[in-house]
């Protein structure tokens, strides 16, 4: 009798699965395959296929899939390839706190090459995956011009103080910050356009606002001072780049697959005014399946054109983490972090660091979540092209969640002492 | 005042057309845009950003885009970059002998078209007319004993060389290659063989003698110079096509494009022969980052080479032309093909010529068709990656369909006049 096995069987949705089979008959060649549902009740879908060894076993951490949505020994593969039913539709977790993902993980005991209800598996079960951990609160933020979500871990602290940045799609983006709560930091999940009563376009960005936030972040009791870190990815990371250029509190930095120059709308701070780079839109590609490629649009910061927008980083007093997916078809971001490296090291600056992870793409979010290669953005037509391949990019997200999480702690600890 | 011209506006699907504007005032960026909407009405679009130069000229043949969905200087490439408004809908014209496709071109200020309906009104528009038949190319329905098809001839006196028409796994009858072959100067049967007319919607076996009677239909007809045909064949066709070219000495020029040297699916049968097909690995089946099935890794090699289901290529008297699209994700094409003329190598034949194009994919069809990524076929529920890039496949369609009239003209005609 097939039996299926998945250690744990709840756990944060950044834990790997252990996934074995016993049971089998010798040499089968089986389907596994996992299941979930967004919360809006979209379904979403992987298989693999496998074939049993001398004993009927299959044992994911072992086993190479021998086709389906992935090749080769992949643990957690069925989760990173999972695929929506709906075309260019992105796996995003909204109710981060009271409910998880739950992801039917089935095994047929046969090649099963069509989805159907009709059959029914050998063997199944059900995993939880969870976007914060037991203990950690949430606070809705509205003071002064802040609007976000305040993520707490349990206990008193003093925690590591995190401002998280998501990009061009607007609005409130909130489960990288509680998995980062449930990972011991406390982790305001900002949003700056789209979301309740801030503008509804991004028309500039003013600077003020993010030191407010981060200064609204350092006079709670339970966070970590005298300065605090900023994750951030694309449009979001050019902002956090502008916060350490220009503000003193935020003092470690990751700036994922972002700009290092102001782009498209002007930046503000007090009486500074930077302008930014015009993006050529012309310049746009549109890939065989209709998706729109905007990393040509975006110019080229070491053209000595576009000068006077290109961030000062020398002046920037925080630890710099640039993470790179050089794949990326939404922003050249290697050729943006190679610039800032690059003007770092002609001012005599070393606080910088690069990781270019080849072949993965511009949406690197925590491990285990899907390559979304193309997805709509804010009800336009057209999908973007995100870009990445499926196994490089998910070993990606796996080793800079680790790498991010280091890079806090040993720079957000030590920054009492000057660099 | 601005003008867009395109010459010639009417012409066959695989002319080229010379696209310009004038009138523009100097450097500016405009928008190309085109839309054409098939037999069913679907919707296709392309659109390409080009600068005027010094004189307020844009010219497609000097001129590159600047983006869209195309960058580089391509004079055709508002044609073969169309893209349907519904994903995976594949552009085929069923009726090729009465209406043209209509490519509807305008120009445009610079507009950034997230949509895929401009903005604002365009400031100059033409519509060209694209043909699969010249005038004077004639078709006749072909229902003689079991052979079920369409035979299209060139207009004018005289004899042509004749060829069969064969596509794959999509079943049913399509006559556009046929007609665009009439109007080169061919004789062209396009020859259903499943799921059209009365013919079995799957059969259980391929039979070569139905295809046997085809090419006997073919050297019989008044207008087909003999005393040998050509075969140009796709994928399913091109694994009977290559068996027509072994068993049938009448078939002296065989283009196989993205086929097999073995049979798959159902076994072939010539005369109590039987080559049986080699049986799939379902589980080595993938499915790529957009969720498209792709089906190139399949047929295993230990279970092709040294099976009775790898046809004995060395056995056939005639020509065969490999084109092969290397971006082929449906079928394993380049390995395929080095299967065969390995085969014929190692038998000391060279009566084969090979053209591998980079980022072609599976559906190389004659110059301009745009490709067609994936799309569904009626017994899948998921939809096949074809596989191929936009430009590098254009490319190679453009250069394959020369090479192939040549190939049939230098193996066809040739026998012809070493006859007198």
């Amino acid at each position: 009798m097939p039996q299926l096995t998945a250690t744990p069987a709840s756990a944060l949705a950044d834990e790997p699965v252990h996934i074995r089979v016993t049971g089998l008959p010798p040499f089968q060649v089986v389907t596994l395959k996992a299941s979930l549902k967004d919360d809006k009740g979209d379904l979403f879908q992987s298989k693999a296929f496998y074939r049993a060894n001398e004993a009927g076993e299959v044992d994911l951490e072992q086993a190479p899939a021998l086709g389906g949505d992935y090749v080769g020994v992949h643990p957690m593969g069925l989760f990173w390839s999972l695929k929506p039913e709906k075309a260019f539709w992105r796996l995003l977790k909204h109710d981060v706190l009271n409910t998880p993902f739950w992801v039917t993980l089935d095994v047929y005991d046969s090649i099963c090459s069509q989805y159907s209800a009709i059959i029914q598996p050998s063997a199944s079960q059900v995993v939880q995956r969870w976007f914060s951990g037991p203990g950690v609160q949430r606070k809705q933020i509205r003071e002064g011009r802040v609007r976000g979500a305040l993520f707490l871990p349990p206990g008193e602290g003093p925690f590591l103080g995190v401002i998280d940045l998501f990009g061009a799609i607007g609005g409130l983006v909130e489960f990288r910050a509680s998995l980062l709560a449930a990972r011991g930091f406390a982790v305001l999940a900002l949003a700056y356009f789209d979301y309740e009563d801030l503008p509804e376009e991004l028309l500039e960005v003013d600077l003020e606002y993010f030191e407010e936030a981060a200064n609204l972040l350092l006079a709670h009791p339970k966070i970590q001072r005298p300065g605090i870190g900023v994750i951030s990815m694309c449009k979001g990371a050019e902002i956090a780049l502008a916060m350490a250029c220009y503000l003193k509190q935020a003092v470690a930095i990751v700036c994922i697959n972002g700009f290092t120059a102001v782009m498209g709308v002007p930046l503000r701070y007090k009486d500074l005014v930077v302008t930014p780079i015009r993006p050529e839109m012309e310049r746009v590609q549109v890939h065989a399946s209709g998706a729109l490629s905007y990393c040509h649009c975006y110019g080229d910061p070491r053209d000595k054109l576009n000068g006077q927008s290109v961030l000062p980083v020398e002046k920037a007093q925080s630890r710099l983490l640039f993470i790179v997916g050089e794949d990326d078809e939404f922003i050249r971001s290697k050729l943006y972090a190679e610039q800032a490296m690059d003007r770092l090291r002609s001012h005599g600056r070393s606080h910088g660091r690069v990781l270019v992870y080849p072949s993965a793409g511009h949406l690197i979010d925590p491990p285990y979540a899907p390559l979304c290669f193309a997805s709509r953005v804010r009800g336009l037509p057209r999908p973007f092209l995100w870009g990445g391949d499926p196994a490089a990019h998910a070993a990606a997200q796996e080793h800079a969640w680790g790498e991010i999480q280091k890079f806090f702690r040993q720079h957000l600890i030590q920054n009492r002492s000057k660099l | 005042m601005v003008q867009l011209t395109a010459t010639p506006v009417i012409a066959l699907v695989d002319e080229p057309v010379h696209i310009r504007a004038t009138g523009l005032t100097p450097f500016q960026i405009v928008t190309l845009h085109a839309s054409l909407k098939d037999e069913k009405g679907n919707m296709f679009y392309s659109r390409a950003y080009y600068r005027a130069n010094e004189v307020g000229e844009v010219d497609l043949e000097r001129d590159s885009s600047l983006g869209g969905d195309y960058t580089g200087v391509h004079p055709m490439g508002l044609i073969w970059s169309l893209k349907p408004e519904k994903l995976l809908t594949r552009l085929l014209k069923t009726d090729v002998m009465n209406s043209p496709f209509q490519v509807q071109v305008k120009l445009h200020e610079l507009d950034f078209l997230l949509n895929n309906k401009p903005i604002s009104a365009p400031k100059a528009s033409l519509t060209l007319e694209r043909w699969y038949v010249a005038p004077g190319v004639t078709r006749i329905r072909v229902r003689e004993g079991r052979l079920r098809g369409a035979l299209f001839l060139p207009p004018g006196e005289g004899r042509f060389p004749g060829v069969i028409d064969l596509f794959g796994g999509i079943g049913g009858l399509l006559e556009f290659r046929a007609g665009l072959l009439a109007s080169r100067g061919f004789v062209s049967l396009a020859l259903a063989y499943c799921d059209y007319d009365d013919l079995p919607p799957q059969p259980e076996i391929t039979d070569l003698e139905y295809f046997e009677e085809a090419a006997n239909f073919l050297l019989r007809h008044p207008k087909v110079h003999g005393p040998g045909i050509g075969v140009v064949s796709t994928c399913k066709g091109a694994e009977i096509g290559l068996s027509m070219g072994i068993h049938l000495k009448q078939i002296t020029a065989t283009v196989l494009i993205n086929g097999t040297p073995f049979v798959f699916e159902v076994p072939q049968v010539y005369r109590g022969q039987i080559y049986p097909p080699v049986p799939p690995s379902i589980q080595l089946v993938a499915i790529n980052t957009l969720g498209l099935t792709e089906f190139y890794r399949m047929f295993e090699e230990t279970q092709i080479i040294a099976s009775q289901s790898f046809l004995p290529i060395e056995k056939a008297h005639g020509h065969f032309l490999f084109i092969v699209g290397e971006a082929d994700k449906n079928v394993n094409s380049k390995r395929h093909a080095e299967l065969a003329t390995d085969r014929l190598r190692r038998n000391g034949k060279s009566n084969w010529t090979l053209l591998s194009y980079p980022g072609a994919g599976h559906l190389i069809e004659p110059p301009y068709s745009p490709l067609c990524p994936a799309s569904g076929l009626r017994a899948l529920s998921s939809s096949v990656h074809w596989g191929g890039e936009v430009i590098p496949h254009a490319a190679a369609q453009e250069h394959s369909w020369k090479e192939i009239q040549k190939f049939l003209r230098k193996h066809l005609i040739s026998t012809v006049t070493s006859q007198l």
